[in-house]
């Protein structure tokens, strides 16, 4: 082979393996995107799960946190569509699976409602029945979005508290964020809410907690699930995705969030318990 | 175009370094925020992306000490809005013919905004009108707050930017007149301490209206201390003062 001949080819061979690999690299990166849409309150878990995801497997995930039941309402009448969806409420889970948009879903975490106090708990408020103690100041959430407002009343109700605490009220609005921020600054002596609320970095380290009995909680609100869609461009990374989820790395930033995850001995009790099972 | 644009390249310097440190709040405010009144009270919103949440505090206790001391400067050197306007209002179809009892009238609405938007957060405080997008694409997001938000949001969201297109037929429509933000400025910039003034050697020319983007003159009414008109008038009968 002579000088000249050496370079044509060598050119030649040059230009079809940067062509080829950048085809394939590009090829690759689009195949290695991933759309997954979930309920809100899982934001602050998913948000760092994703990049944890990103690091390990080079796809990058387009994230969309929002109230679930917009977001279900726009996949199961809109045209909108997602490639993983993680919805709070079970039933939604199994419309979009009978509908054929999901192909599957397994348990993902469960929420826990809590008493909410102000650091050092100064109303001394151990129970739910306090709530109705005569000169707690009781911060209600009537008005605020589901789950938020209508759970929080009924776990009242149940508790046969509901009349005495709405007596109590010194506040009754429609934000959850704005009540803890009412029992921080001592406006008020107890709220209930989601414990996740309570971690959310404005709040976290500036209130006490206390337990509500489960037989108090509503049922509904309480399981969030994770499903693949039938939309998945790339179902294997978007299976890869939920088993990351399901991962022990994965459940410890639900943990951290404030949830229960389903893949704990608690899980476990809570899916017999509320049935999440993808029948 | 472009020449005129950076007449007083200072100014455009400025607008265009505060459209990169709270322009993207912006746009959240008008296009993502649930809430009433958007841009106040950001630290306890559920929208993560936004850069409100640690912006809004020092933001406003910024903007309110700017106008205690050079008057509706925030208008004319920092606003985002105030910059999108005023690229709007290039060449506006109908410059200086709202005039007169128009002007007047229209010019108290923002006051009327102002107090509504005052009631709705300390009233009412401050309701939730969409479904918040806690976190996704932008656009997207945009989308799906349109999908899922209240009417009242809508009618909202479409008049802010009605009225902030409407500066393509009349020049800076939205903040001369209806910006609530501009009208608790203007309040407060009656007090403070520096500003364009007018001197006895002014003649009443009306040169400087003509040069004003605001279509005023110097410590009237939409003033936004921007200093356009100070080199345009032939009577030197613009200073800077100092009020103490």
């Amino acid at each position: 082979m002579n000088r000249r001949s050496f370079l044509k080819s060598g050119s030649l061979a040059l230009g079809i393996g940067l062509s080829s690999g950048n085809q394939a690299f590009a090829e690759d990166n689009k195949n290695k995107s991933l759309q997954v849409w979930s309920c809100g309150g899982l934001a602050e878990a998913f948000i760092p799960a994703n990049q944890v995801f990103e690091t390990k497997t080079g796809a990058s995930v387009s994230y969309t946190g929002a109230f679930a039941g917009a977001l279900g309402k726009s996949l199961l009448g809109g045209n909108a569509t997602t490639e993983v969806f993680a919805p709070r409420v079970l039933e939604l889970a199994k419309k979009l699976k009978a509908q054929g948009k999901m192909l599957s879903f397994e348990p993902l975490c469960f929420t826990r409602y809590v008493l909410a106090t102000p650091k050092g708990n100064p109303a001394h408020i151990e129970s739910i029945d306090d709530m109705g103690r005569e000169g707690v100041r009781t911060v209600l959430i009537p008005d605020a979005s589901p789950p938020g407002g209508q759970a929080s009343m009924i776990i009242l109700k149940k508790a046969g508290v509901e009349d005495l605490a709405l007596k109590n009220a010194v506040k009754k609005g429609d934000c959850v964020q704005t009540a803890l921020t009412d029992l921080i600054e001592g406006k008020g002596d107890v709220a209930v809410v989601e414990q996740r609320i309570t971690r959310l970095p404005q709040f976290a380290g500036k209130l006490d907690v206390r337990p509500i009995p489960e037989q108090f909680i509503p049922p509904v609100p309480v399981p969030f699930t994770i499903g693949v869609m039938t939309w998945a461009k790339n179902r294997d990374l978007a299976r890869e995705f939920v088993t990351f989820i399901l991962s022990d790395q994965g459940q410890a930033f639900f943990e951290r969030a404030g949830f229960i995850p389903a893949r704990s001995e608690e899980g476990e009790r809570l899916i017999q318990k509320y049935g999440v099972l993808d029948a | 175009m472009l020449k005129a644009f950076f007449s007083n390249w200072k100014r455009r310097v400025a607008q265009l370094v505060s459209m990169g440190i709270i322009g993207e709040w912006t746009f959240y405010g008008i296009f993502r925020c649930p809430f009433a009144v958007p841009y106040i009270g950001c630290g306890n919103c559920p929208v993560i992306q936004c850069p409100g949440r640690g912006l809004w505090l020092w933001t406003w206790i910024l903007i309110g000490m700017s106008a205690l001391v050079f008057g509706r400067v925030f208008c004319g050197w920092v606003c985002p809005g105030g910059l999108v306007s005023e690229i709007l209002s290039m060449g506006p179809l109908l410059k200086f013919k709202i005039n007169g009892w128009i002007s007047r009238l229209l010019g108290f609405v923002k006051y009327v905004l102002l107090g509504l938007s005052l009631y709705f957060y300390f009233g009412l405080s401050n309701p939730r009108w969409a479904i918040p997008i806690r976190t996704g694409e932008f656009f997207k997001s945009v989308g799906l707050t349109f999908e899922h938000a209240d009417p009242i949001w809508i009618y909202k969201t479409v008049f802010v930017l009605w009225a902030l297109c409407l500066s393509v037929i009349i020049s800076m429509f939205w903040c001369r007149f209806l910006c609530p933000t501009g009208g608790a400025l203007e309040i407060l910039s009656r007090f403070s301490l520096f500003r364009f003034i007018m001197n006895d050697k002014c003649t009443d020319c009306g040169l400087c209206r003509k040069h004003c983007f605001m279509d005023t003159r110097p410590s009237r009414k939409n003033c936004a201390q921007c200093g356009e008109c100070k080199d345009v008038c032939e009577s030197e009968a613009i200073e800077w003062k100092r009020l103490l």
